[in-house]
């Protein structure tokens, strides 16, 4: 609903929103924004919040540019080297809160810093003399197969993928169940800490991928690489309906609501408001998507047309018989 | 039942721990390429880029310094060696300061100083001399700091360096330069990230007899009252120097501004006075704040030509990050990246994008990134500390934008993001981004 707004908005107020040069940066981006989003969207299902994002999405994007030194050559090693160190970084966060039973936000924001406080070391000694991305995945991230961003139709891919292994798979399902309620999933007999320490990995190395996206978009490495995705999934998360305190959550409604974030900023680019109004216009533009957000509206609108509830016999002072 | 999922899950775990010591492996191999910076073999050589050398230029010495410098150090850094302040006592003080180029120190000791926070120089000196900013995590900041170092190893009577960086942070800031004052350094040297908010502590040091200078236009209020001196360029001078070249290359049509954080007085300033000298025929469409971040950059550059297209030109202060995120907004959108640039930096990659692109209608103009300025600074301030030197508020180069087809600035062997007017020597810069 909200997106749809969004839309109609741009429609009319920034028209060029719309046009082959804007849709040219707000797709891969967005499938980026989206992919990240999906990491954090597992963790949050389980109660949880995970801060690492821009320091996995850094190391990852300096691992690529660092080890490849602008050849070809190499990627075959940097991508798997990009996802190992996603997975790391979940797995040691998830060792910590779901082992351990440290709070997420603290522990996730500390494993962040260090791993961010890594990348600036490796990108200072290995990616600062040669920050280009190799070519082949800079000219694989720009090709449009079918007229649409080749980011796009990975991210696509991917979140597919997750949907429907949330949804159809036996580990999905008991992924769900633990975030809808621990305690019945523990009584059922589920590994619930297990499942928090595999939230936190996968994650990791959705975090990665998006690393890996977005270091192919961006054509270069530099020191602030990753710094944008701290708050942004998060809130594309919260938008799309999920409650920070855990449970149930959709894939699809995360990746329109990346699509939606992405898109709000460029048009507010377009539309050329002063960078103070733009906070203001993005500030509540979020606070609108999350009352619009989820079942909030429905179940309101069904409160308000469902017909008043008859008033019990009994209650009225009768005794059937 | 049980014990056949334990039995399964047991034999899950040989194969889990493998699966994580590949990745282990994965990653450690690619670290490892990074792991450190060796600082032995570089012996020493001479504290900045002399070139060939050249014919000395300027005369005269006092307050412990010699008023003259190569020429080749002196083009290196500012284009030409006319390009010196022009009232007398901020010429001798810059020419002293560039001059001392040729003086010989431990690249060793450059390294390893650049590499830890604080450092003793081995001269036994009582002196302690600080670099404080407010934010330094970028190769601007990176290259201005070792320039300050080797600076400061000219100077015998300096015996420890320290460098503080605030990472942003305002309160840091101010108790890092409390910090400071409270180990009675003899000099600061200060890239004042948060303006105005730093006056007082400025005017702590200042009363306490620290000599403090900024560098790069770092602009605060009070120059020669609440701090020592300013050493840099008049930005309003640069913004006019951008409209004469829109004017005469662009003569009609639509151009952007980009700046930094939203409000900063650096970009409010050149913004200010080139919108002023632009020909009516010119139109400014979009004045965006970068916050300096070059991934904003591509979706600030998306999104004006998302609407505009066309767009004939383009002023910003980083050319680096129109290498980066300014070129893939083009790339991605399919428009030719070319148009009137100017910009207030020198990295060399943007020089070496253009090299490669050979495109004639691709026209860059630019300034000096400016990392030599922080020399200057603490030579004023050595000036005043040890003799009482009688210091200008404001020490300020003049401004000649280069073109990038008449003057490359797409070095060989530089790194991508370093300014190709800084004055650290080549073996160095290597050492520090191999």
């Amino acid at each position: 609903m909200a997106t749809g707004a969004l839309a109609i908005v741009a429609a009319i107020e920034a028209p060029s929103a719309f046009g082959n040069t804007s849709w040219s940066y707000v797709l891969p981006y967005a499938t980026v924004l989206a992919i990240a989003a999906l990491g954090q969207m597992l963790v949050v299902m389980h109660g949880g919040i995970d801060l690492s994002t821009p320091g996995v999405i850094a190391l990852g994007g300096n691992l690529i540019a660092g080890i490849c030194g602008g050849s070809d050559h190499r990627l075959w090693l940097a991508i798997p080297a990009c996802l190992g160190a996603g997975v790391l970084v979940g797995l040691t966060n998830g060792i910590f809160v779901g082992i351990i039973g440290l709070n997420p936000l603290i522990v996730t924001l500390a494993v962040g810093q260090i791993v961010l406080a890594w990348s600036s070391h490796y990108s200072q000694v290995a990616v600062t003399s040669h920050p280009e991305v190799p070519t082949a995945l800079s000219s694989w991230a720009t090709s449009k197969p079918l007229g649409v961003s080749a980011v796009f139709w990975a991210g696509l891919g991917i979140t597919i993928v997750v949907a429907l292994v949330l949804r159809y798979s036996t580990i999905g399902r008991h992924f769900q169940a633990v975030g809808a309620n621990p305690r019945a999933a523990w009584i059922a007999g589920l590994r619930v800490r297990t499942h928090v320490v595999l939230a936190y990995t996968a994650a990791g190395a959705l975090y990665a991928i998006a690393a890996v996206l977005l270091a192919g978009v961006s054509i270069s490495i530099d020191p602030a690489f990753g710094s944008s995705y701290l708050l942004a999934p998060i809130a594309a998360v919260v938008i799309a309906g999920a409650a920070l305190s855990g449970g149930l959550a959709s894939a699809t409604s995360t990746w329109v609501a990346a699509l939606a974030l992405t898109f709000l900023t460029q048009m507010l680019l377009i539309v050329g408001l002063s960078a103070a109004m733009q906070f203001v216009v993005f500030g509540a533009a979020i606070l609108g998507g999350m009352v619009v957000s989820g079942d909030r509206i429905a179940s309101l609108l069904g409160r308000w047309m469902r017909p008043a509830r008859p008033v019990p016999r009994a209650a009225a002072g009768g005794h059937e018989s | 039942m049980n014990g056949g999922k334990e039995s399964h899950m047991t034999r899950k775990r040989p194969l889990l721990l493998a699966l994580v010591l590949i990745v282990a492996a994965l990653v450690a191999v690619a670290i490892a390429q990074g792991a450190g910076i060796g600082t032995a073999g570089l012996g020493s050589g001479p504290s900045g880029y002399v070139g060939k050398g050249g014919k000395m230029v300027g005369s005269g010495h006092g307050f412990g310094e010699v008023y003259k410098a190569p020429s080749s150090t002196l083009s290196h850094a500012l284009f030409s060696a006319k390009l010196i302040p022009a009232p007398a006592n901020a010429r001798n003080i810059s020419l002293a300061a560039l001059g001392r180029s040729t003086k010989k120190v431990n690249y060793g000791l450059a390294l390893k100083c650049w590499t830890n926070n604080v450092c003793k120089t081995g001269t036994g000196g009582k002196l302690t001399v600080a670099y404080v900013e407010g934010f330094g995590e970028n190769v601007f900041r990176q290259m201005s700091k070792m320039e300050f170092i080797l600076q400061a190893l000219t100077y015998p009577k300096i015996g420890k360096i320290i460098y503080m960086s605030a990472h942003s942070n305002l309160n840091q800031a101010i108790a890092d330069f409390k910090s400071v004052i409270a180990q009675k350094v003899s000099a600061i040297v200060t890239y004042p990230d948060f303006g105005d908010a730093m006056i007082p502590v400025f005017q702590q040091a200042t009363k306490a007899g620290i000599p403090v200078s900024t560098y790069a236009w770092g602009y605060v209020t009070g120059p020669g009252k609440n701090y020592l001196t300013v050493v840099g360029e008049n930005t309003c001078k640069l913004g006019k120097a951008f409209a004469r070249v829109d004017n005469t290359q662009v003569g009609s049509g639509d151009i952007a501004f980009m700046g930094g954080f939203p409000g900063n007085p650096l970009s409010a300033s050149w913004q200010k006075c080139e919108q002023n000298a632009l020909k009516p025929s010119i139109h400014v469409i979009a004045n965006d704040p970068t916050n300096w971040d070059p991934s904003k950059v591509q979706g600030i550059v998306a999104g004006i030509l998302a609407k505009y297209p066309q767009l004939k030109g383009l002023s910003y202060e980083d050319s680096a990050f129109m290498a980066q995120g300014g070129y893939a907004a083009y790339k991605a959108a399919g428009i030719p990246y070319q148009g009137v640039f100017t910009y207030r930096t020198d990295e060399t990659a943007l020089g070496c994008l253009a090299n490669k692109l050979k495109n004639r209608k691709l026209k860059i103009y630019y300034y000096t990134s400016g990392n030599p300025q922080i020399r200057v600074a603490l030579t004023a301030d050595m000036m005043k500390l040890n003799h009482d030197a009688k210091i200008p508020p404001t020490i300020v180069f003049p401004i000649k934008l280069q073109q990038q087809s008449k003057r490359n600035m797409c070095i060989k062997g530089y790194p991508q993001q370093a300014s190709a007017s800084s004055l650290i020597p080549l073996k160095l810069l290597h050492r520090m981004y191999p």
